[in-house]
């Protein structure tokens, strides 16, 4: 409920501001890579549910509109490292 | 006068006295019994007067379960008791209570079971008889405010300890929110305590750093931390640096037989009760003095006149009684007697006697169990306690200092869950008096095999009413603690959770209404047409402008208008773009000439279906793109994150609301635009999926020639400052044609005759496009887009269903949502359905099982209500102008 994240660029502010882009897993492909089907189908699809530390998307919506990478507690919702 | 206002109880009016709380009218009038309670409709009186217990719950102005000994009394304010029958002053329902040895604890596990069929009629029983008062389902709560708090300190209770913290930070230029769940001091009477109090809130009112928020309990400590306390018409969100809790101790909770009649108080309640509102708990009391400042509560009821028939003291406190009073040294309370109301009490001596005392009023200090609940919750940041929640009975002095210093405390300092300040442990009688759980019920389901805190808790629900365990967890602890004391975790405090007060589900609830409503230019213009708004995401759209039909048949046989605003509308330009847009979509962008458009699916990762719109080349590497009312914001999103991750050059710009557009659809379309436009709209100039700047009356405008209700249309994307003007042209101008705006609803019947899909009306968060027969808007051999390495992937998986269109004879359609059968077995449901004026049928979407890879030829819809079947074929393309011929115009 009161999560809150230090946006560089815009200060510390609820979460309430924010989308959830998900659990950053990995690289996505570009066209120039090479495809490893199995990875990339555990890239997508496999979830670890960590209970701790993971680096994870946010976006600002209503704020600079950037997206940020953060690494959250999942057990006291302390978020680090934004960037 | 002397009486100025009144409650109405009952149908009695019963005067109010300043100061006043609901329970302290009822107890001036000699109304005793206040509920009845949770499973043997004992009767119950006021007991702690403090907030904690749940003897006191009423009915207030139709809310339930409102405790009357915190709530000021009103004028005009209805208060009933609940959860009686006849009534709670004479309840059959308190049979029970003889029929107990029926009831074990548990029992609705271990009855009615079997025969099965008994269960229902059991339970119907059980939840009219248990219960704490009706909810009155007709009333409308209220839509509150949320108010948001970001000091550095919030102190939880506004006693000695509390105020000291807040007065300490305030003086070290921090800014503070003190939170009380009345008014402070109120609930204590004179003496020392309370000229403590009332000098130190002197003291804090000058301090402009604190903001005092009195009359609203906190309800939780979140992580965050976050603090909520719920006003009665506001919910504040306190969001502080660091925590004190100061919530005080609550007077031990007596158990033996007998112990929850009315007329047995604690002692803080009667001379709250005595001292506070000058109302005598009772006229011939039997006092039980077990702590320091019980001696002064007996000074305070002597002074209301409440006659002490007996003190009962340990020999230090025995010494310090008047002398004109009757005690007894070291003797124990062992049970009260009465059937609705204390008649006598029976008193052990030292030397074993019992002693039967008549009185009607039984004052107990036992001692003190910490109001810890708010202090269990919190566990993370900085959070301390200051005052009787770490140091039950404490002195005044004390308190002062240990709010002080837990104001200036940087870190959390653990609070200790010792097991020695426990109560002893209860023989007999009711130990849980919000769920009516009995020394009996613990002991048999510790036989049964319950054997430690948690699990008692959850089996029991002890702990877990109203209370939340204020009044029982210490005996609760210490029960398990004599029964298994080698082991220490199995006595260990439980884990306390949110609400620690109760709230109801408007305060719960608050500031969620506030929704963002997206208008159109061309809102007002709608409403003056007469348009029935509805939301749709968080536009606000027409549904219809009072005839459906007309606004259909303008679109299939003249010409219509159709506010498209809404639509996500997008630029994106730069050198990459194309680039880009060739990696998000899983159709061709390099090969869009110039001027010309194509409808997209937008795939996430997973190959997924999520959106879908079109894409517009304007110019080289210069793109329009459009998607979905609902999806604009999400995709902007979408966007954004790969063109961050994919690091390439381009510019993103959501256009959505700087530009409006208008769908002028039908048969008339071309007519109508070449009337207005001062440039050419003919095939030639815009060919079908073609794209224009065309001047109309002086606005530029972008037409593209899409069209999602199957006439020729042309949307005109404009500058939205001026969309009233270009309606108000088109409206004009079309007169002569027939024109008519249409609406969602006129559009829902037009898009199905096409057998066109809305995505995630139709659509799934696991729907393939080839699921929904759209293979061909997926490239396949294109090397690489979004969403590909798993298309790959579910290639090999046979799909299981597909999205058909699907025909129904008859005059009217069969609802949306209805079940689709063959034979006896279920196959699918419908998504969408519509009756087609045109074609005179039924015409649907709707999702059907594949049996062995092959599609049923007909299917039954059967609606909700099993009553309506209708015979539906299954069709192959759309049911209107399947070869496109008139979009082709």
């Amino acid at each position: 409920m009161a999560l809150r994240i230090d946006c560089p660029n815009c200060g510390s502010r609820p979460f309430t501001e924010f989308w959830f882009g998900g659990v950053l897993a990995g690289e996505p492909p570009t066209p120039e890579s090479t495809i490893d089907p199995a990875a990339e189908f555990a890239r997508v699809w496999y979830r670890s549910n960590v209970a701790g530390m993971q680096t994870e998307r946010w976006f600002h919506f209503a704020g600079c509109r950037r997206w940020l990478t953060a690494c959250r507690d999942t057990l006291t919702h302390a978020v680090h490292d934004v960037h | 006068m002397r009486f100025m206002t009144f409650i109405d109880f009952e149908g009695r009016k019963l005067p109010v006295r300043d100061g006043d709380t609901v329970a302290s009218v009822l107890q001036r009038e000699g109304v005793t019994v206040l509920s009845r309670s949770f499973k043997y409709h004992r009767p119950r009186g006021l007991y702690c007067v403090s907030g904690d217990c749940p003897n006191c719950m009423v009915t207030v102005d139709g809310e339930p379960a409102v405790r009357s000994c915190i709530t000021p009394a009103a004028d005009g304010q209805r208060v009933a008791r609940a959860n009686g029958w006849p009534s709670v002053e004479h309840d059959v329902l308190s049979m029970t209570w003889f029929m107990r040895w029926a009831l074990p604890v548990g029992f609705y596990y271990k009855l009615f079971t079997m025969p099965r069929w008994l269960w229902p009629f059991a339970q119907k029983i059980i939840s009219r008889v248990a219960g704490i008062g009706p909810v009155d389902l007709t009333s409308k709560p209220e839509k509150l405010e949320r108010r948001n708090h970001h000091p550095d300190l919030a102190v939880l209770g506004g006693g000695v300890a509390g105020l000291s913290a807040a007065l300490s930070a305030a003086r070290d230029g921090e800014s503070v929110v003190l939170l009380d769940e009345g008014m402070i001091g109120e609930k204590v009477a004179p003496g020392p305590v309370r000229s403590a109090i009332d000098d130190l809130l002197q003291a804090v009112r000058a301090q402009s750093r604190v903001t005092i928020v009195e009359r609203s309990p906190v309800t939780g400590v979140y992580e965050g931390p976050l603090v909520t306390a719920a006003a009665a018409k506001v919910l504040h969100m306190v969001h502080p640096g660091r925590i004190v809790v100061a919530t005080g101790a609550a007077e031990r909770h007596a158990v033996f037989p007998g112990s929850d009649l009315p007329g047995v108080w604690l002692g803080r309640g009667a001379a709250r009760m005595a001292g506070v509102h000058g109302v005598r708990p009772g006229k011939q009391a039997v006092v039980v003095l077990g702590t320091e400042e019980s001696l002064a509560h007996l000074e305070t009821l002597r002074k209301a006149g409440v006659g002490i028939k007996l003190a009962v003291a340990p020999a230090a406190l025995a010494a310090r009684l008047p002398t004109d009073i009757p005690s007894l040294v070291d003797g124990q309370v062992v049970q009260a007697n009465g059937r609705r109301h204390v008649k006598s009490v029976v008193v052990l001596t030292p030397t074993g006697d019992r002693r039967v005392v008549p009185c009607d009023t039984l004052v107990l200090s036992l001692g003190f169990t910490p109001r810890d609940g708010l202090l269990r919750q919190a566990r993370q940041g900085t959070v301390n306690g200051a005052g009787q929640v770490v140091s039950p009975g404490c002195s005044v002095d004390e308190a002062r200092a240990s709010g002080t210093q837990a104001a200036q405390q940087r870190s959390s300092v653990p609070v200790e869950q010792s097991v020695a300040n426990l109560p002893p442990v209860p023989e007999a009688g009711i130990v849980c008096i919000c769920e009516d759980v009995s020394v009996g019920d613990l002991a048999c389901a510790w036989r049964e095999g319950y054997t430690s805190t948690e699990i008692l808790k959850r089996y029991t629900t002890m702990t877990m009413g109203p209370c939340q365990g204020q009044m029982c967890h210490a005996h609760l602890r210490a029960f398990v603690r004599q029964q298994e004391p080698n082991v220490q975790w199995t006595s260990a405090a439980t884990t306390a959770r949110p609400p620690a007060r109760g709230l109801t589900l408007a305060q719960a609830s608050a500031g969620f209404d506030h929704h963002l409503e997206l208008r159109t230019a061309l809102h007002d213009r709608h409403l003056e047409a007469g348009a029935r708004m509805g939301w749709a995401g968080a536009w606000h759209r027409a549904e219809n402008y009072g005839d459906v039909l007309k606004e259909y048949w303008a679109v299939r046989r003249q010409v219509s208008l159709m506010d498209v605003g809404t639509l996500g509308k997008f630029r994106i330009c730069g050198p990459d773009a194309t680039e880009f847009l060739d990696r998000l979509y899983p159709m061709h962008v390099r090969t869009i000439r110039e001027g010309r458009s194509r409808y997209t699916l937008m795939l996430n990762e997973a190959g997924y279906i999520f959106d879908d719109g079109m894409i517009a080349l304007l110019a080289p590497n210069e793109f329009f793109v459009s998607t979905t009312s609902s999806g604009a914001e999400s995709i902007e999103g979408w966007f954004r994150d790969w063109k961050e991750t994919w690091k390439l050059k381009v510019h993103i710009v959501n256009q959505t609301a700087m530009l409006g557009a208008i769908n002028i659809a039908g048969p008339h379309a071309r007519e109508l635009l070449s009337r207005v436009s001062t440039d050419p709209v003919d095939n030639a100039a815009i060919p079908y999926a073609g794209i224009a700047r065309v001047t109309v009356r002086g606005i530029s405008c972008l037409a593209i020639r899409v069209g999602f209700t199957g006439e020729l249309s042309y949307e005109l994307h404009h500058p939205a400052s001026r969309s009233v003007e270009l309606w108000n042209a088109l409206m004009e101008a079309g007169a002569d044609l027939g024109i008519a705006p249409h609406g969602l609803d006129a559009l829902k019947v037009l898009r199905l005759e096409k057998g066109h899909v809305i995505i995630s009306q139709d659509t799934d968060f696991d729907t393939t496009a080839g699921k929904i027969g759209l293979d061909w808007a997926i490239k396949m051999e294109k090397p690489f887009f979004i969403g590909r390495p798993s298309l790959d992937r579910l290639a090999s998986i046979p799909p299981a269903k597909k999205l058909v269109p699907i025909r129904f004879a008859g005059d009217s359609a069969p609802d949306e949502g209805a079940q689709l059968m063959v034979g006896d077995e279920r196959v699918g449901y419908l998504t969408s359905c519509r009756y087609s004026p045109l074609l005179k049928c039924g015409v649907s979407l709707g999702w059907v099982k594949l049996a062995s890879g092959v599609l049923p030829a007909q299917v039954v819809a059967v609606s909700s209500n099993g009553k309506r079947r209708d015979v539906g074929d299954i069709a192959t393309g759309p049911f209107y102008d399947p070869e496109g011929a008139k979009l082709r115009a």
